[in-house]
This record gives structure tokens, sequence and C-alpha cells, in this order.
């Protein structure tokens, strides 16, 4: 069995190239990089740590090769007699890497499908139709499958140095489960550890975004107010916890309400976002996590689409209003989102802004509880300052 | 991720809990963490070599600095740093890079004798210290020749003020990487509860004067105590890591940012050595082409420098 695997950054060499490896696959990578794709055919070899609370696990992942992404013909024939197709390259990228797939495709006789480790409900469709646009209108690309897979691990780090000999490590939590969109597979796959094909893809998608991404941002964001760097640090405050967990239950409900109680989930989900947002090892920085806050605020993002879901249940989504508030005091000199938000704001105003970013005003529950602890959290507000008591909105 | 936390045998105040949580939380953050106490070990100090990728100097008596500076001799990383933790201990030197950074303090004054102190009391009274103290121990507000003469055993130099009469309470102002934190303390505090005092407003001038002084110390983890008079803010007492008493969440964000600045030494390690890497391949590739040059005029290198 050979896999390619589009993309040699964390989530391609951290989860999927050791996925597949594990499972008994030749693995092969098309990196963006000439300089990773020789250190990698050089070597050979990687390590891949996972830390959590368990303890430390290092997993060699052998036998493994590189084709440079520029290299268009080598990655064609590459592609041409694989077994299976994985990308990832982060969702907007994919435009990027479909005419690789398309030269490939060209040359296969038999279907294969491409699994697009992209964390999105629409990356199986999307592809698809990036690829088409480099095929011939007539071409079969219905006889193959490009599916959407949700993935659970997260990938802090990449250790080590791509001009040495020593292999790299690639550092990320214990969690293997990898959910496949039915929907976009044509034929089967073949065998991968973790792997779970799903018929309700996108409710899987939907309970990822409303729980473990509405939670990992909200404790980036009220970390950030009360001055934390990290996200490990700011779950173990006592008040941003527990206002992560309302976060976590809004989100659970509504989850509930729509796609019913068995996939919500229930207290075990909520510890297990609680203990692997506050997995030290990852060293996981709030700069990372709350990167992009105007992306993070849009209406069907994260925070406000999560709201509007609690909401839309009966819930009064009083937390997400929180996190919500607090992403609008989001600050990042190296983040040009961050900087486009607190230039708004500075223009429009804290209201204006949320309501022109993601639709909320005070017409909606989600809305008036997210303008409510802005107000709150305007007031007192200084330069520079940090919030020492969330619960009494009391600023240093 | 290995850090050395340098502590006194003593804690100076064993109520408060920052320091053992400090200790708990890098732990648990998976740090190498070794606590070490000057006062227990006789100390070779030929042997003294820096083990950690980051100290961590709480200790600030003698015994605590001195291996600092073995340890800052030998290229180690400390928080705070040896010099400035060294100045912060003369209350002499640290009242001279406040004067020279333009920071309001009280009129300072410093002799060997006493008595040299008596004719200044026509102006008002004195705050009189050591210039070593701290904890506010061995301080006395001298009103006139009588109480000057009462104070036995001050180690000289002795180290005088101006005593500004203070509006309230002792603003303290405590600073982590950037943050200032505030706390009203009644001074002197005596028991736990007076020294955690209440929460403090920080006011922008208070903040740019904890910043100023951050900045002019080179330190990122201080204690700034401002007496407001008349409405001034004058600034009495500088400490290097204190105790945050009174700080809401002090442990976690003192363990934040000792793993974050840990974190950027191992950062700067790994890409000094990445570059040494890559200057070894190229100085490599210089001396091949030498000796394939060499070769080929048949001045023979040596072999083996390829």
């Amino acid at each position: 069995m050979k896999t390619v695997i589009i993309g040699a950054g964390k989530i391609g060499c951290g989860l999927a190239g050791q996925l597949l490896h594990d499972s008994g696959h030749e693995v092969v990578f098309v990196a963006r990089s000439q300089d990773f794709t020789e250190h990698l055919n050089r070597v050979g070899r990687y390590f891949v740590r996972l830390v959590g609370q368990g303890g430390i696990r290092e997993m060699l992942v052998d036998g493994v090769r590189a084709v440079a992404a520029c290299e268009t013909e080598f990655v064609a024939e590459e592609i041409a007699d694989a077994d299976l197709v994985i990308t990832s390259v982060g969702f907007d990228n994919l435009q990027l890497i479909a005419r690789l797939i398309a030269e490939g495709i060209k040359r296969r006789t038999a279907p294969v499908n491409v699994l697009a480790f992209e964390n999105s409900g629409s990356a199986g469709p999307s592809l698809r139709s990036f690829v088409a646009k480099y095929l011939p209108v007539d071409f079969p690309l219905d006889r193959h499958g490009f599916a959407g897979v949700l993935i659970s691990r997260a990938v802090t780090q990449r250790l080590g140095d791509i001009a040495a000999n020593a292999p790299l490590v690639f550092v990320g939590d214990p969690y293997s489960r990898i959910i496949v969109d039915s929907a976009g597979l044509r034929g089967p796959l073949p065998h991968v550890e973790g792997m779970i094909v799903a018929d309700n893809y996108d409710a899987w998608v939907q309970k990822k975004f409303c729980m473990f991404s509405a939670a990992h941002a909200t404790t980036a964001y009220l970390g950030h107010l009360k001055g934390y760097k990290y996200v490990h640090t700011a779950i173990r405050d006592p008040q941003i916890r527990a206002a992560v967990l309302t976060v976590i239950k809004e989100g659970q409900q509504g989850l509930a309400a729509r796609y019913g109680a068995e996939l919500a989930g229930d207290e075990s989900d909520c510890r297990e976002i609680l203990e692997r947002i506050g997995n030290a090892y990852l060293c996981d920085p709030i700069s990372r996590v709350g990167r992009e806050p105007c992306r993070k605020l849009k209406s069907e993002d994260r925070l406000v689409g999560t709201a509007r879901l609690a909401e839309a249940a009966g819930v009064e989504p009083r937390g997400l209003g929180l996190a919500i508030a607090a992403a609008m005091f989001y600050t990042n000199q190296k983040d040009p989102s961050a900087f486009e938000l607190q230039h708004q704001v500075l223009i429009m105003g804290g209201e204006e802004t949320l309501r022109q970013f993601s639709g909320l005003d005070n017409t909606s529950k989600s809305g008036r509880l997210a303008n409510e602890s802005l107000y709150r959290l305007t007031d007192g507000w200084r330069r520079g300052g940090v919030i020492t008591n969330l619960d009494k909105m009391v600023w240093a | 991720m290995k850090i050395g936390m340098i502590v006194p045998k003593q804690p100076k105040d064993k109520n408060s809990l920052v320091m053992p949580e400090v200790i708990r939380l890098l732990k648990e953050y998976g740090v190498d963490l070794d606590v070490i106490c000057p006062e227990d070990h006789l100390n070779h100090i030929c042997q003294i070599r820096p083990e950690h990728d980051l100290y961590v100097l709480k200790d600030t008596t003698d015994m605590g600095l001195g291996l600092a500076g073995i340890l800052h001799a030998a290229g180690a990383a400390i928080i705070n740093p040896y010099s400035a933790s060294m100045i912060l201990r003369d209350k002499i030197a640290t009242t001279g890079v406040l004067k020279a950074a333009q920071l309001l303090v009280p009129e300072t004054y410093v002799t060997s004798t006493l008595l040299q102190l008596a004719p200044l009391l026509a102006d008002g009274p004195l705050v009189v210290k050591p210039y070593r103290g701290r904890d506010g121990q061995e301080v006395h507000i001298v009103h006139n020749e009588a109480e000057l003469a009462q104070i036995h055993a001050c180690r000289t130099p002795v180290f005088a003020q101006r005593y500004r009469k203070p509006d309230g309470p002792d603003n303290k102002l405590y600073v982590i990487d950037g943050q200032v934190f505030g706390v009203l303390r009644k001074w002197p505090a005596a028991t736990y509860e007076e020294k955690l005092g209440s929460p403090l407003t920080v006011t922008p001038i208070l903040r740019n004067y904890a910043l100023r002084c951050s900045e002019a110390f080179g330190v990122k983890i201080m204690g700034v105590d401002v007496v407001m008079s008349k409405g001034e803010p004058y600034i009495v007492d500088v400490q290097s890591f204190p105790g945050f008493k009174g700080v809401p969440d002090a442990a976690l964000r003192l363990a934040d940012y000792i793993f974050h600045a840990a974190k950027e030494i191992m950062d700067k390690k790994n890409e000094g050595a990445r570059l040494a890497q890559v200057a070894a391949v190229a100085s490599n590739a210089v001396l091949c082409g030498a000796a394939m040059i060499d070769t080929f005029l048949g001045s023979g290198m040596p072999a083996g420098l390829c």
C-alpha cells in the first residue's frame, strides 16, 4: 500500500504520516520546501512525540521519502500508482495543490480517494471542484473520491533542524481519531489506524467547532485579557476554567438540540477538552490559538456560530457572549487581523465593529449578551492593563 | 527544559504559597526543575557550573547572590539578571539608577556617621535605613536628634531619605514582564492579612513609573514601593523578585513568564546550534574545496582535513 501525503507540515508528518506508517503503508510526502525534501530523503525518518496525561510516547516513522512540490512530473508519477492520497496543506492552500492532484489523476487507471486532512466541512467538495478546473470537461473525475477529514490531534511543534542529519521530532497530543466524510468517498478505503468513516460528517465537524474550537478560542481570548502567554496557564486560572466550561456546555446543549444527545456527548467530553487545552507539553501560545480574530468572530465561526446554535436551542449563551467580547479586545502587533480589528474598534467603536464582523447586534440574545460583556469590559479598560478579576471585571 | 530555582533556606514569609505554587506548576508543565538552596550545601566554587537552561534567582541573600555570581560568570541565564539583582540589593546604587532614569525619589543622603544627619533634621524628619536592608527591617523615622541618638548598631554606610508624609497607605506595584499590578498596603504591615493589602487600580502614571523602573534596571520581575505625598509619587524602595502578596493569580503569572523565558532561551540555543552547524558545514565545504585545489596543485594538504 502506498500513500502520497501532500503537505509535510505538522499535521502531515505529525499525524497523517504516523498513522499511515503504523498502518503499514509506504509513505511519500510532497513537500513545499526543497530543503525539507532533501532532509527527508537524506534522513528517511522522523519521530512523533505524543505528550499527554499518560506521559510521553515517542514513535519512529521510518522508511519515508519525499518529492518537492515544484517537481510536478515526479509528483504526478507518485500519485499515479498511489493507493491513497492525503492533503494537509491548510484549507486556503487547497487551490494551490489542485493542479498537482489533477496531473496525477490523469495518469491513473484505477480510481483513488483523496482525503483532505483540513478540518473543514467543505474540504472534500471544494478540492474536487479545484481539481476539476485542471481537467478536461469530459474527464471522469467522479470515479475518484474527495473527502474531508476531521482530525483531533494537535501538533504544535517541529523540533530539530532540516539542515542536520538528525531526525526531526513532531510534538503533539495523543489523540489519533480521524473522521472521514463518507459522502465524498468512492470505493473502499485502505485500513488506517484510528479512522472512522462517518455518514454524519457535518455533525462531527460542528461538534469539534462548537465544543473544542470554541473552548480553545475562549481560553485564548480570556487568557489574553488576563495577561497570560500560554493556553495551558490560562485554563488553570479558576475563573477562566469556569468560563470555558460554561462555553463548552452551551455548545453541547446547542449540539444536542440540533444533532441529538449522543453526538453532543457528556461530561467526559468536557473533561477531555479541558485536559487537552491544559497540556503544557504542547507549549501552545495564546498568540497562536487567538490569531486571526476577525476570522474567528465571523458569523458562522466557532464563537458566534456556536452562540447562535445555543440560542436556537433556547440556551442563553452567556459564556459565549463573554468570549466574543473578550475576542474584541485581542491585540497582537504581529497579527494583521488583530491590528485590523483594533483599528476598526478605534474608528467605529466595539458594538458597531462586532455588528460588521459577526452580524451580531442587540436584536438577538447572543448579540445583547456579547454587547453587555463588551460594555462591562470597556468600563475600566486601560491600555496595557490586564484583568485581575474576571467575575467582577477588575482591571489591574 | 531544565530550570534551577535558587531559593532562600528560610522564606521571608512562610504563609505565602506563591513560590511553592510556582514550583508545583512548573513541574506540572513538564519542567525538569531543581530547587537549589545555597545555604544547604558546602559549595565548591570551582565545581559550580551551569547545568540548567535557566536559573530563577529568588534568593537575594549573600549566599544566593554569591552562587548567582558564579553562574553568571560561567554564562548562565538568570532571572533576574545577576548584575541587576546586585544593584537592587544596594539602596545607594538603586537610588542612583532611579535618579538617572529621572524617577522621583525623596532627597537621599549617605553617610558613615549617623550624627552627620543631625543638621538635616531642621528641614523635617528623615527615614534612616540600612543600605542593604530588606523587608522594612531597621527602618526608623527620625524627627529629632534624640531619636537619631537612639538608633544603635546601624550598619554603615547609613542611608537616609527625607520623610515624605504619605497621603494614605503605600502603593505596592508589582511588575511581571511588562504587566503592572497594584496593592494598597499599610506600612508597616504586621500581619499576613495586612501584607496582602487591598487591590489598587494602577493609574497610567503609576504604570509608567513601574515600567520605567523595570526598564532602568533591566529586570522583568520586580516590586516598586511608591508613597503618594501631596499627590506626588515618590519611589521609596525597589525589590528584585518580591513576594507578590496580594496580586491575584501571582503564581500562575510567574510560572507562565518563567516557562516562557526558559522556552525562549531554549529556542535561541537551538537556533544558535543550527547556525553553528550551518557555519561548520560551510567551513568544511571551503576546506574541502581548498584540499581539492591543493591536491590538484600537488601541494599535499594533509589528508583528514576533509
